[in-house]
């Protein structure tokens, strides 16, 4: 097994990711978690004095849907150039390919945990109910692990041979952030599409993370298995498919 | 399976597509849809029904011309690349030298390169801390620990990388022109370790344009030409060929 074989590599690559990202910049650390607070006053002025949606606590709603957002909107844009950004380690030797997607993928969701990390006072102090469910927070993310990984593998594997897809993909990750409530409240969704809306599984992701963050709710038994399906089999279609592409990669490069 | 084969190659043929017009993005692939859609490609034959047998302890020598298909027979068994038809059996750990310092990061220490770089070479974290000190005076860099790589001589990464390489304790070694690396002395470094593995009962493939080298390491060798294998056996007769048909090719 891959994962347990190459463990140490796997660290040491997600560790020089994050020393690279994070030393580049003096600022690079405090501006990862600068960016969602700064995006929140933002969009709060906006949609509070310009919408004026009616949403309990808007401020941690937007700023729990920002965080948990930008996992995979960064996670998916990075991981996508992790097999093209290391032409070496794919034509000079062998190393299982998934291993690049795999530490890419983990050093955005250690960046992603460090976020939500630094959320939590806000939680106290912005008001939010904080209770026990609070530890929900591994389970759902580990799920949301496995849903950003499932994906990357098959931006990685078709950047490839496509290598305008991250203009693609910029485009359907702005559909994306629009397309889930992120910055506006459910209920403004016509109750005739609410049916279609829910089928986006960002969507209850991104509830869920507001039932146990900021309502302290225990979460749906039925919408965390929903979505660890959904997790389960991104990762198998997005292996399939990878392991199909990968044969060609290192003539491709 | 017998124990005394450290590789075994069976009607080994890849084929490379080289398309007239290459298209690497969405919007080209639709361009050229709109425009009817020129998919056409030349084929390459780079090795064509390929076999050949490596005993376990022997140093074995691949040279041709360019273009034989030396390097594309190295990465089929290194795993980098696909055959479309053939078998590859490879009897133990096997590690590529196609090229030094893959995956190096210029923005990180040389400690950390080393750590990096080792376990890109199938090292535990662990081995890996068991051998620092060894890999740091091998390199001569041992001033050098805390220092950025990108700070480093283009010599040193290279002293670095070897040093760090040569620790993987392979069954199989790849070589692929890498002794020619940094100053004379260092070079000769290189070539006593390449030695001393020898000596150890390892397996050494070497693709190599230096005949005197594969003539000094090798006990077999192999004659590759247009993907082809034209002579195979003791090095001096194959060296003898090669020299004949690079004059026969220059003299026409």
């Amino acid at each position: 097994m891959w994962l347990v074989d190459y463990r140490d590599l796997i660290w040491n690559l997600t560790i020089s990711d994050l020393k690279v990202k994070y030393q580049s910049s003096v600022l690079g650390f405090a501006w990862s978690l600068l960016n969602p607070l700064l995006m929140m006053l933002v969009l709060y002025f906006v949609f509070m004095n310009v919408f004026r949606f009616e949403q309990e606590n808007f401020a941690l709603y937007l700023l729990i849907g920002l965080i948990a957002w930008r996992f995979l909107a960064n996670g998916t844009m990075t991981a996508m150039g992790s097999i093209v950004g290391r032409p070496g380690l794919v034509t000079k030797l062998y190393i299982p390919r998934q291993i690049l997607v795999m530490s890419s993928v983990l050093s955005s969701f250690i960046s992603s945990i460090l976020e939500f990390v630094v959320l939590i006072p806000l939680l106290f102090i912005l008001g939010a109910k904080v209770t026990p469910n609070i530890l929900f927070f591994p389970v759902v993310h580990g799920i949301y692990f496995l849903i950003v990984y499932g994906a990357s593998l098959v931006l990685a594997a078709f950047f490839v041979y496509f290598r305008d897809l991250n203009q693609v993909w910029d485009v359907v990750m702005q559909a994306g952030f629009f397309l889930s409530p992120i910055v506006y409240p459910i209920s403004i969704i016509p109750a005739a599409f609410l049916e279609y809306y829910m089928l986006n599984p960002m969507t209850v992701l991104i509830e869920t993370y507001r039932e146990f963050l900021l309502y302290g709710v225990t979460p749906s038994p039925a919408s965390l298995l929903a979505l660890l399906a959904v997790g389960a089999v991104m990762v198998a279609a997005g292996t399939l498919v990878f392991k199909r592409l990968e044969r060609r990669f290192a003539e491709e490069i | 399976m017998e124990s005394d084969e450290a590789i075994v190659v069976e009607h080994l043929s890849k084929e490379f597509r080289i398309p007239h017009d290459r298209k690497v993005t969405v919007y080209e692939h639709i361009v050229g849809l709109l425009k009817g859609g020129n998919y056409s490609y030349e084929l390459f034959q780079a090795l064509d029904d390929v076999s050949f047998t490596v005993r376990r302890g022997e140093t074995f020598g691949v040279i041709g011309p360019n273009g034989s298909g030396k390097s594309t027979l190295l990465k089929i068994l290194a795993g980098v690349l696909y055959p479309d038809s053939g078998r590859v059996r490879v009897n133990g750990k096997i590690a590529p030298f196609l090229e030094l310092g893959v995956g190096f990061q210029p923005d990180l220490t040389a400690k950390e390169n080393v750590f990096l770089y080792g376990s890109i070479m199938g090292l535990t974290r662990k081995e890996i801390g068991k051998r620092y000190d060894e890999i740091l005076d091998f390199a001569e860099l041992r001033r050098f620990e805390n220092m950025k790589l990108k700070n480093f001589s283009s010599g040193m990464a290279v002293r670095l990388a070897f040093a760090t390489a040569v620790q993987t304790d392979p069954d199989i070694l790849l070589v692929d022109e890498v002794l020619a690396v940094g100053d004379e002395a260092f070079q000769r470094k290189c070539s006593e370790k390449i030695e001393e593995i020898r000596r150890q009962g390892k397996t050494i493939i070497i693709v190599s344009h230096a005949l005197g080298t594969v003539q000094g390491l090798c006990e077999r060798c192999m004659l590759l030409k247009g993907g082809r294998i034209l002579s195979s056996g003791e090095t001096g007769k194959v060296v003898e060929e090669y020299l004949r048909i690079s004059a026969a090719g220059s003299g026409m």
